[in-house]
């Protein structure tokens, strides 16, 4: 069997139809103008040309999701006595995320570490994981507000993938980078890919160095001066209006909620997404909140990302350079920016070429 | 909201303290026959009443539903019923443009005397409601 | 453009106010973003052009215990009127910049027409024009096709209030009556259309409340009900009818208060018509009780006052 496969365009539902066979396959969809992961059928309109929206985070890592059933029921002899019933299961079909971006499959390597490699693995996240299959889509260009290369990403990296495709301009390159990614070289509409392996290298240097690197330094430096400086931050987010927009449109944010709902005698415990930019995030039951203000909230956005969790998994930064938070932020606050600014600021390097030159 | 048995509808009846749930009770003593998809719930005022409990009844599984106060002039607390007037106006205009048939809802005015009309808007009330049908499809797995 | 005039402004009022809120050039050559001017030697960043969409006004009452400057447009200041009528912010704690307006740029719109390419340069001619410049090329479009909603009925393309006017007051050309004619012809759907309308849209909220936090209105922001316990509006589920309930209180809330600032709508993530349903509630208060929101410091909002013989309200028979 041949080490890559290549996909013409014109095959490219056949494609997505053939591995939806076994499998739910999650796949960038146009909703008007809005590009969303949505499981994939034959009259949605496949959009590859842009980054969607939303991640496909929400496919593994659901914005909310029951993690167990209640009940509580009268002994029939003796109504003095109650007992609880739980039921649990966990939903987690074979899955297929189509057409993400290679910064989006670095999410998940991000959420791993959190939800499988430690002492008390998430069963639910971990179970839907094994579950599904990524196939990437490398970048050919960057798109506004993206800087993977700054935080160790590049729009062709294969990490997180099972297979990536790299655009050609006739079809696609197909590499395999894990056994289940192998697989899918073997769907029939799928042609030897060796000849053009070349081409795809070409592809995906040139997309590489064509992202901007925002940071003067090249990568991530953080003063601890300025990070723990109020004025700094104060300063920096005058301007944030503190919803969850860049939150939840975040890759590799993972926080989450656990709430009850329930109703007589009955209900459910629930998993939700949650953002540290709202007030509640921190609420304690006291009523005091540790970060009263959106300037803190951000600080601590900022600090998981490129302090904290480093801090933790030997300096894997916790941002995967999408841009999202850049491009949808009601006021255009810029994440890159003020890290930047928190090394020294200075000026940004250009692109990823002239940072290899330094 | 618990499943129901027969062809019984889900009406919620929000009636303020001192007439329309004097109204209800009126026509209660008097033992009018009444349909028995209302279910009640007292409020001090029919100021009392946010839209957005009516919405909540909707969106949550109440077929329709019926706010009623005092007469325009009798409020209980002299003017709660004239923002009730212009909130529940609001809304009534409101809902149609979000799909929500503007008929699942209605808001009258019904005095602590008067269990005679009481009996009447519970009744053509709840008859409507029966014509349009239920607004939300059963649940599989409710009950 | 007058952005010299703007600035010229800033400087006169900069000594007497804390900061001046105004907009600068943001992340791309398309993205405009506000900025505070605290000292004389910022005012240079300053710019002023059709890209400065947004609504500065949403940050007066936080910052309302200091003496601000601001810049507005004519819809802008619709806000500023509608505080006052509501008591949320000082008049005296506010020196107003006022700059007649033709037409502000939708970002949204600039992108669709651009297939959503980055953004390498923008330029405006003297035409009314805006030049998209990306890789792929250079796309000319009227900024009276790329303009947000609100600017093709605009009423009010100078400001209402002001302490200093940049420029010449300009008076509207559109219609008075075609301000809700998007409402009404939403209206001639039949219910199904309607209710499937609004699933689609509010289907793909994912609640991160952009709209809210931007809303200039939604003044309980920390404390807003969508997020409390006690009483549990809404829960943590996904489902449509939390999205629809959530929604539902972002408008009835905004009742005969919403400016029609179209802030919502812009920062949008999923592109949904969030100001939709706040606009037909408006359409409302004008045909019950004439009333429009934030034209007049005098007014009382609708929903915050009665008469007891209501001329427009009929009692509905069932």
């Amino acid at each position: 069997m041949p080490d890559t496969g290549y996909l013409p365009k014109g095959k490219i539902k056949d494609f997505i139809k053939e591995l939806a066979k076994d499998a739910i396959v999650y796949a960038p969809v146009l909703e008007g103008e809005t590009v969303v992961f949505g499981p994939f059928s034959e009259e949605q309109e496949l959009c590859l040309e842009r980054p969607a929206n939303t991640p496909p985070k929400s496919v593994i890592y659901p914005q909310s999701e029951t993690l167990f059933t209640f009940e509580h029921k009268k002994d029939p002899e003796d109504h003095q006595k109650m007992s609880v019933e739980l039921k649990a299961g966990i939903d987690a079909p074979g899955t297929v995320i189509f057409g993400a971006r290679p910064c989006d499959a670095k999410g998940f390597i991000i959420y791993d570490r959190v939800f499988i490699n430690t002492d008390t693995p998430d069963p639910y996240y971990m179970k839907r994981r094994e579950n599904t299959l990524i196939v990437t889509l490398s970048c050919t260009a960057p798109f506004s507000g993206c800087f993977c290369v700054a935080v160790g990403g590049s729009p062709a990296s294969k990490e997180g993938a099972d297979a990536m495709l790299t655009e050609l301009p006739d079809g696609y390159l197909i590499e395999p980078v894990t056994e289940k990614g192998k697989a899918i070289l073997n769907k029939p509409m799928i042609e030897d890919g060796s000849s053009r392996l070349k081409d795809a290298q070409q592809v995906q240097q040139k997309a590489h160095e064509a992202v901007k690197n925002p940071f003067a330094k090249g990568r991530p430096e953080i003063s601890p001066e300025l990070f723990d400086a109020d004025s700094f931050w104060e300063q920096a987010l005058s301007k944030c209006v503190s919803c969850g927009a860049c939150t939840y449109l975040c890759p590799t944010c993972y926080c989450f909620n656990i709430t009850d709902e329930q109703t007589f005698g009955k209900g459910e415990r629930i998993r939700s997404w949650d953002a540290c930019m709202f007030f509640h995030f921190t609420l304690e039951a006291s009523t005091h909140n540790p970060r009263p203000t959106k300037f803190q909230r951000f600080k601590n956005r900022v600090g998981h990302k490129f302090v904290y969790y480093p801090e933790k998994y030997d300096g894997a930064i916790a941002c995967c350079g999408c841009g999202r938070c850049i491009r949808y932020c009601p006021v255009s606050v810029d994440i890159s920016e003020i890290v930047n600014d928190l090394g020294g600021g200075g000026q940004k390097q250009q692109t990823a070429g002239s940072a290899k030159n330094d | 909201m618990p499943e129901l048995t027969g062809k019984e509808l889900r009406v919620v009846g929000f009636l303020c303290n001192w007439c329309s749930y004097g109204g209800a009770d009126t026509a209660g003593v008097a033992r009018f026959k009444q349909p028995t998809d209302l279910r009640i719930i007292r409020v001090p005022c029919s100021g009392r009443v946010d839209p957005l409990f009516v919405v909540k009844a909707l969106l949550a599984g109440a077929d329709g539903v019926l706010v009623s106060g005092c007469h325009p002039r009798d409020c209980h607390y002299t003017d709660g019923n004239f923002y009730a007037r212009r909130r529940l106006e609001m809304l009534k205009r409101l809902l149609p443009f979000i799909g929500i048939d503007e008929r699942r809802f209605h808001y009258t005015w019904v005095s602590a005397s008067e269990g005679q009309k009481w009996q009447q808007v519970v009744t053509e009330f709840t008859n409507r409601l029966h014509q349009i049908g239920p607004l939300h499809a059963k649940k599989e797995n409710e009950g | 453009m007058s952005t010299e005039k703007v600035k010229e402004a800033i400087a006169k009022i900069l000594p007497d106010v804390e900061t001046v809120i105004c907009w600068q050039g943001g992340f791309d050559a398309v993205h405009a973003t506000p900025c505070f001017i605290t000292k004389p030697d910022e005012i240079d960043k300053v710019i002023w052009n059709p890209l400065c969409a947004q609504n500065l006004t949403s940050y007066l009452p936080s910052l309302n215990k200091k003496k601000v400057g601001i810049v507005v447009k004519g819809c802008d200041s619709r806000t500023i009127i509608q505080y006052l009528q509501e008591g949320l912010i000082d008049r005296e704690k506010v020196v107003i910049i006022g700059v007649p307006c033709t037409g502000v740029v939708s970002v949204k719109k600039v992108l669709k027409e651009i297939g959503h390419q980055p953004v390498a340069d923008v330029a405006f001619d003297n035409n009314g024009n805006i030049v998209v410049k990306t890789s792929k090329g250079e796309k000319t479009l009227a900024i009276a096709d790329a303009c947000p909603d609100k600017c093709a009925t605009c009423q009010y393309p100078t400001p209402l209030v002001y302490d200093h006017l940049v420029g010449d007051p300009i008076t509207s050309d559109k219609p008075k009556e075609s301000v809700y004619q998007d409402v009404r012809e939403f209206e001639a759907k039949t219910l199904e259309e309607r209710k499937a309308y609004w699933e689609k849209e509010l289907g793909r909220c994912i609640r991160c409340y952009a709209c809210r936090n931007a809303c200039p209105m939604c003044i309980c922001q920390d404390s807003c009900i969508a997020e409390t316990r006690e009483p549990h509006w809404i829960s943590q589920k996904l489902s449509l009818q939390e999205k629809f309930m959530f929604h539902m209180i972002h408008a009835l809330h905004l009742a005969g208060r919403c400016v029609e600032c179209g802030e919502c709508d812009r920062v949008c993530p999923m592109d949904i018509p969030v100001s939709k349903i706040k606009k037909k509630i408006n359409a409302e208060m004008k045909e019950l009780f004439n009333y429009e929101t934030g034209v007049n410091p005098d007014d009382r909002p609708p929903m915050f006052t009665f008469n007891v013989d209501e001329v427009k309200i009929k009692e509905h028979k069932i």
